[in-house]
C-alpha cells in the first residue's frame, strides 16, 4: 500500500509540474528589460576568498575544531549564495544570448553562442558546486574547489560588454574597455 | 447502449480519429523530417487501433489473439514513445552543444535507474500470475508508464532550472506525453496494488487522459511554431553599468 501511495504521489506531483509549465510556456513572452533589471552584482574577490583553500588551511590551523565547523558553515552559506546569485545572473544572461543568436549580425550572433555557452555552463557548475558545499557543511573535510564557476562568471562577464560593444559601438561601454 | 458503454467508445475511437487529423497536419506541414518518430509512433497506433477495432467488432477469437495482439501492439507502441522522448531530448538540446553530452548520459542514467526501480516494483507487486499474458502485460505497462514519467519529469526539470526556452510543437509534444504518462501512473498504481475488481473506470480515466493528450499534440502542432520571441533590441535599455563595473575591478587586478 506504501508502494502504491507513493506511485499515486508521484504521479499526481508530475501532473501538477507539468500543468505549471505549461501554464508558464503560455504566459506573455519574457520582458528582456525587467530581467536585465533583476541582476545582482556579484562580489567575484569576495566569493575567491571564501571558497580559498589556502584561507581554510589557515582557519583550521588556528581555531578550535568546534569553532572551526562554525565559521566553515557561516563561510559556506555565504558562498551558496553567491552561487545562487551569480546562478541567477547566468539564466538572464542565457536570454540575452539567445536574443544576440538570432541577430543577422554574424559577430553578434557568435558573442550571443559563446554567452549562451558560458551561461549554460555556469548553471552547470554552480548547481554541482551548491552540492559540494552542502556536503561540505555536513562533513566538514570535503575538500571544496569550485574555482571555475569564478574564472567562468568573469568569462561570461567579458562577452556580455563584448555583445554590448558589438551592438552599440559608440556608447560610454566601450570607455570601460 | 447504456451511456457508460457509449463513452467507453467515444474514448476509444475519438483519441484515434483525432490521431488522423494529426497525421494530415503533420504532413501537409512537413514535419516528417522534424519530427520522424512522433509521425511514425502516431502512424502506428492508428494502424493499431484499426486492427484490434476490427478484431473487437467481428468478434474473432483465435484463442486469444485480440490479447495476443493487444501484447506486441503495446509493445511496439512503448518503444516508439521512448524513441518520442529521445526525439524530444534532441531537439531541445541539439542548440546547445555544451549540453549535448551532460544530456546523453543524464538519459541513459536516468533511464537505467527507473528501470532497475520498475522491475523491481513489478517483480514485486501482487497480480494473479495464472494468467500470464495479461500478467506481462500488465507488468510492462506499470513499467513503462514509471521510466516514461520519471524521463519527462527529468527533461522538464532541467529545461526549467537551465531556462532553455522551448519551441512550442517540441513543448506540445512533451506536455501531452508528460499528462498522460502522470495519470497513467497514477490509475495504474491504485489499480494494481488495491486489487480493485472495477477497471472499467480506471479504464476510463486512462482512456480520457489520453484523449486530452491527442487533443493538446493536436493543437500544439496545428497551429504556426512558436519560437521563443526575444527581443535583441533589449540592450538599448539594458544598463551596462553593473557590468562596466565588473570589468574595471578585473582590469584594476590585472
Amino acid at each position: 500500500m506504501i508502494i502504491a501511495t507513493i506511485l499515486v504521489f508521484a504521479g499526481l506531483l508530475s501532473l501538477l509540474l507539468f500543468l505549471r509549465v505549461a501554464k508558464g510556456h503560455g504566459s506573455a513572452a519574457r520582458d528582456l528589460g525587467q530581467l536585465t533589471e533583476s541582476i545582482r552584482p556579484v562580489d567575484i574577490e569576495a566569493f575567491r576568498n571564501l571558497i580559498d583553500p589556502r584561507e581554510e588551511q589557515f582557519l583550521r590551523g588556528n581555531l578550535s575544531p568546534a569553532e572551526f565547523r562554525a565559521i566553515h558553515r557561516q563561510r559556506l552559506r555565504a558562498a551558496i549564495e553567491y552561487l545562487q546569485c551569480a546562478a541567477h545572473n547566468a539564466s538572464v544572461l542565457l536570454y540575452l544570448g539567445e536574443a544576440a543568436r538570432q541577430s543577422a549580425e554574424p559577430a553578434i550572433a557568435e558573442a550571443g553562442n559563446k554567452l549562451v555557452d558560458n551561461a549554460l555552463r555556469l548553471r552547470l557548475y554552480a548547481f554541482r558546486a551548491i552540492g559540494m558545499f552542502y556536503l561540505a557543511m555536513v562533513f566538514s573535510n570535503t575538500p571544496i574547489s569550485p574555482m571555475g564557476v569564478a574564472e567562468r562568471y568573469e568569462r561570461m562577464t567579458r562577452l556580455v560588454i563584448l555583445l554590448g560593444c558589438l551592438q552599440y559601438p559608440s556608447r560610454d561601454v566601450a570607455a570601460a574597455l | 447502449m447504456t451511456l457508460s458503454r457509449a463513452l467507453w467508445y467515444y474514448l476509444w475511437l475519438a483519441p484515434h480519429a483525432l490521431q488522423i487529423a494529426l497525421l494530415v497536419v503533420m504532413l501537409g506541414r512537413g514535419m516528417r523530417r522534424q519530427f520522424p518518430m512522433f509521425l511514425l509512433y502516431t502512424a502506428f497506433e492508428v494502424v493499431q487501433f484499426s486492427l484490434l477495432f476490427t478484431l473487437y467488432q467481428l468478434h474473432i477469437q483465435f484463442d486469444g489473439a485480440y490479447a495476443r495482439m493487444y501484447f506486441v501492439g503495446l509493445a511496439i507502441s512503448t518503444a516508439l514513445r521512448f524513441a518520442v522522448i529521445r526525439e524530444i531530448f534532441n531537439q531541445l538540446f541539439k542548440s546547445y552543444a555544451v549540453l549535448q553530452k551532460p544530456a546523453s548520459a543524464l538519459f541513459r542514467g536516468t533511464s537505467l535507474v527507473l528501470l532497475v526501480v520498475a522491475l523491481w516494483l513489478a517483480a514485486t507487486a501482487p497480480g494473479d500470475t495464472a494468467d500470464l499474458l495479461m500478467y506481462a502485460t500488465n507488468a510492462m505497462d506499470r513499467t513503462v508508464t514509471i521510466l516514461q514519467c520519471g524521463l519527462l519529469l527529468l527533461l522538464f526539470l532541467l529545461s526549467n532550472y537551465l531556462t532553455l526556452p522551448w519551441r512550442s510543437r517540441v513543448f506540445g509534444i512533451a506536455l501531452g506525453l508528460g499528462i498522460y504518462a502522470s495519470i497513467s501512473l497514477a490509475v495504474s498504481a491504485v489499480r494494481f496494488y488495491s486489487g480493485a475488481s472495477n477497471t472499467f473506470v480506471f479504464d476510463l480515466i486512462v482512456m480520457g487522459a489520453y484523449h486530452g493528450c491527442v487533443v493538446v499534440w493536436l493543437y500544439y502542432l496545428a497551429l504556426p511554431e512558436r519560437e521563443p520571441k526575444l527581443d535583441a533590441n533589449v540592450w538599448a535599455h539594458h544598463d551596462l553599468e553593473t557590468w562596466n563595473q565588473e570589468l574595471e575591478r578585473l582590469l584594476q587586478h590585472q
